[in-house]
């Protein structure tokens, strides 16, 4: 098992709130994930499973343990390092979207080609992430022109765009209706089914249910990972409520082929 | 990231924020608005006294008598009457083909002048044919006075024209009979009077530190001495004229080489005479205008530093803003780098763009300034080193007083950012 996408080995995380409220968030946690993989990540709050995110996604480094990504340690790698690496392996979806409120959507979709060195085809191919998602015709609008689902699928193809490792999404759904969530699930399928790697904290078990595999996690321990036998389809779910969002979901599927 | 799109954003984010951006521009724009105007008045006074003094005729080495130096006991410099005609026509003999002219002059005081039924009082000033040289100033109408007339102690005169419009208003004066009288004795009992035939009509030349220069007869030197002083051979100055400023400082010393060798002194220290150097009295009223000027120019700069910690100010609240916005650049890949070049040229970008405006703004100040009529002859000059140094400065402002924000901006944690509501 060495084409681990990411493999860490007993790490540990502890948080100093204030004076002598010390949080031991993660306590010598280990967890593998290969390439192909759908993973919910699972816990009530408090389990770890942010701080766990966050060291996945290299916007923290563990007190200890090591951490493998894609053959590299980033245990041992500065600030700068760190940024590279989350540019190049790391495709961040967030609860809130997280998308520079002036900039347009193709704009925000470009932002990672900025930082990932000198691309002149960035326009052209943040233009296809966006048409990828279904948002061909809105790459002028700004986030607040958007709802909540479009904004979500602007994320992704910002995500997307530097064709990373890993996609890491927290939350993805939270902020959204249940058929904006269908929606984003559906295009995660396709995009797995194309053979990205995706792990997603989620706290909902209906959402969890369309990932192949969950993690639970309690007290900063992995206390559960099991395959999911059948994996809910999220696209399917929506052709049964008569969904009008299935010609995007098919251009995803192209897409990501 | 590369420097077009730090431009952009930069430039994206001043635009959205209008009013904001463009009252901490203000701070910067009247700064340099200050520092623009401030230097251009001393620029323009420093401009003016060298040209009041170049007026008096340019490359000049002026033989005073009295003591250089004010070791031990000396005469008043006016009282002394150690220079005479033959000590200028040894300059001229010795240093002849080193230099331009030369020429000696003799003050004879103030003198009621008549012609016809008008009169008018003015000063006399004796001085030697090679006046209009030295003093690059020529005649309107008639002659300069010549060697032989200095020798026949010719009762000559060549008038001022301020001098001329009183006497004889627009009518020729040349050729024309003038009569100078003098009260003197107990109660001003008697009067000196000499009548002098106008041969010459100066140019034109205006006013020196506020003294018409126009209003004087000048009368060959000879004739000041025998006719009007009875002070024979003395005269007040020798005004020599080097062949260029280059040759100024050699002249001095020519000049003070010959004078010690016909004064029959040895040691330089006890000279009966001073020689000054108009490229000295230059030096020294151009280090009072310069000290002026650099004055000026802190008073813009204190408003200039007032302006940039109006930008580190907003700069601060910016980032603070921005957090967020940080903590998602930061977490697609941006480096350190990229941030703190980002708010850096935004910085930048405010006071760089402020500094043109404030330039704009200087010049729309010295413009309106040159057309008050109190300030009428006041100079005002903008260089173009003025306005280098003006945007050079307050892009350095924006580069000093945004790099601490910056630096803030660069360093924030990613996930401590993205928390931040």
């Amino acid at each position: 098992m060495t084409d681990a996408v990411l493999r860490l080995r007993g790490i540990t995380k502890t948080y100093r709130m204030g004076k002598d409220n010390i949080v031991q968030a993660l306590r010598g946690t280990d967890l593998d994930v290969h390439p192909g993989e759908f993973v919910a990540l699972m816990g009530p709050s408090g389990s770890g499973k942010s701080t766990m995110m966050n060291i996945l996604g290299c916007l923290d480094v563990p007190d200890s343990g090591s951490y493998v990504l894609a053959g590299q340690n980033v245990g041992t790698l500065n600030d700068d390092q760190l940024a590279a690496i989350r540019n190049r392996h790391i495709g961040f979806v967030f609860q809130t979207f997280n998308l520079l409120p002036r900039l347009s959507a193709l704009e925000n979709v470009e932002l990672p080609l900025i930082y990932g060195g000198d691309r002149h085809d960035r326009r052209d191919r943040a233009k296809r992430a966006l048409q990828d998602v279904g948002l061909g015709e809105r790459i002028a609008h700004k986030p607040t022109e958007l709802s909540g689902g479009q904004q979500q699928r602007v994320a992704i193809a910002r995500a997307l765009l530097n064709d990373p490792s890993l996609i890491l999404a927290d939350e993805p759904t939270g902020n959204l209706d249940s058929r904006s969530s269908a929606e984003i699930l559906a295009i995660f399928q396709r995009l797995n089914d194309a053979g990205k790697t995706v792990v997603m904290v989620t706290h909902e078990p209906d959402v969890a249910e369309h990932c192949k595999r969950i993690v639970r996690m309690r007290d900063g321990l992995v206390s559960g990972d099991e395959m999911v036998a059948e994996p809910r389809r999220a696209e399917a779910e929506l052709r049964s409520a008569g969904s009008a969002a299935s010609v995007d979901l098919h251009a995803t599927a192209a897409a990501a082929r | 990231m590369k420097l077009l799109d730090s431009f952009r954003s930069a430039l994206q984010s001043i635009v959205v924020n209008k009013l904001r951006s463009s009252l901490t521009m203000l701070g910067v724009i009247i700064g340099v608005a200050a520092v623009i105007a401030m230097v251009a008045v001393g620029n323009g006074a420093s401009a003016q006294v060298q040209s009041t003094v170049l007026a008096l005729g340019s490359n000049l080495v002026t033989v005073t008598p009295g003591a250089q130096t004010d070791a031990g006991l000396r005469g008043a410099g006016a009282q002394a009457q150690s220079l005479t005609l033959d000590d200028m026509k040894a300059i001229q003999d010795q240093l002849g083909p080193t230099i331009k002219a030369v020429e000696a002059e003799q003050t004879a005081g103030r003198w009621q002048i008549v012609a016809g039924t008008t009169n008018w009082n003015t000063n006399v000033v004796g001085v030697t044919e090679d006046y209009p040289t030295v003093r690059d100033w020529g005649l309107q109408s008639g002659d300069f006075f010549t060697e032989s007339d200095l020798r026949l102690n010719a009762q000559v005169a060549i008038l001022g024209s301020v001098t001329a419009e009183n006497l004889f208003g627009d009518a020729d004066p040349i050729g024309r009979t003038i009569q100078l009288r003098q009260a003197f004795g107990a109660g001003n009992a008697r009067a000196r009077i000499v009548n002098f035939r106008v041969v010459g009509l100066l140019e034109a030349k205006g006013s020196t530190f506020g003294f018409s220069r126009d209003d004087q007869i000048l009368v060959p030197t000879t004739t000041a001495q025998r006719v009007l002083t009875g002070r024979t051979s003395v005269v007040n100055s020798i005004i020599v004229k080097a062949a260029s400023s280059d040759e100024m400082a050699n002249t001095t010393e020519d000049v003070r080489t010959v004078l010690l060798a016909r004064h029959k002194i040895t040691d330089p220290v006890s000279a009966d005479f001073t020689v000054t150097n108009q490229n000295d009295t230059l030096a020294a009223l151009g280090s009072i205008t310069a000290t002026f000027t650099i004055l000026l120019a802190a008073i813009g700069g204190i408003s200039l530093l007032v302006g940039g910690i109006g930008i580190m100010n907003i700069m601060l609240v910016s980032v603070n803003e921005r957090t967020r916005e940080i903590g998602i650049r930061k977490a697609v890949g941006a480096r350190r780098r990229d941030i703190l070049s980002q708010f850096l040229i935004e910085a930048i970008g405010l006071t760089g763009l402020g500094g043109i405006l404030g330039i704009l703004l200087g010049w729309g100040i010295t413009e309106v300034v040159k057309r008050i009529p109190q300030a009428a002859g006041l100079l005002v000059i903008i260089t173009p080193g003025t306005v280098i140094v003006a945007v050079g400065v307050s892009v350095a402002i924006g580069v000093i007083f945004g790099l601490y924000p910056a630096m803030r901006a660069a360093r924030l944690h990613p996930i401590q950012a993205l928390r931040y509501e």
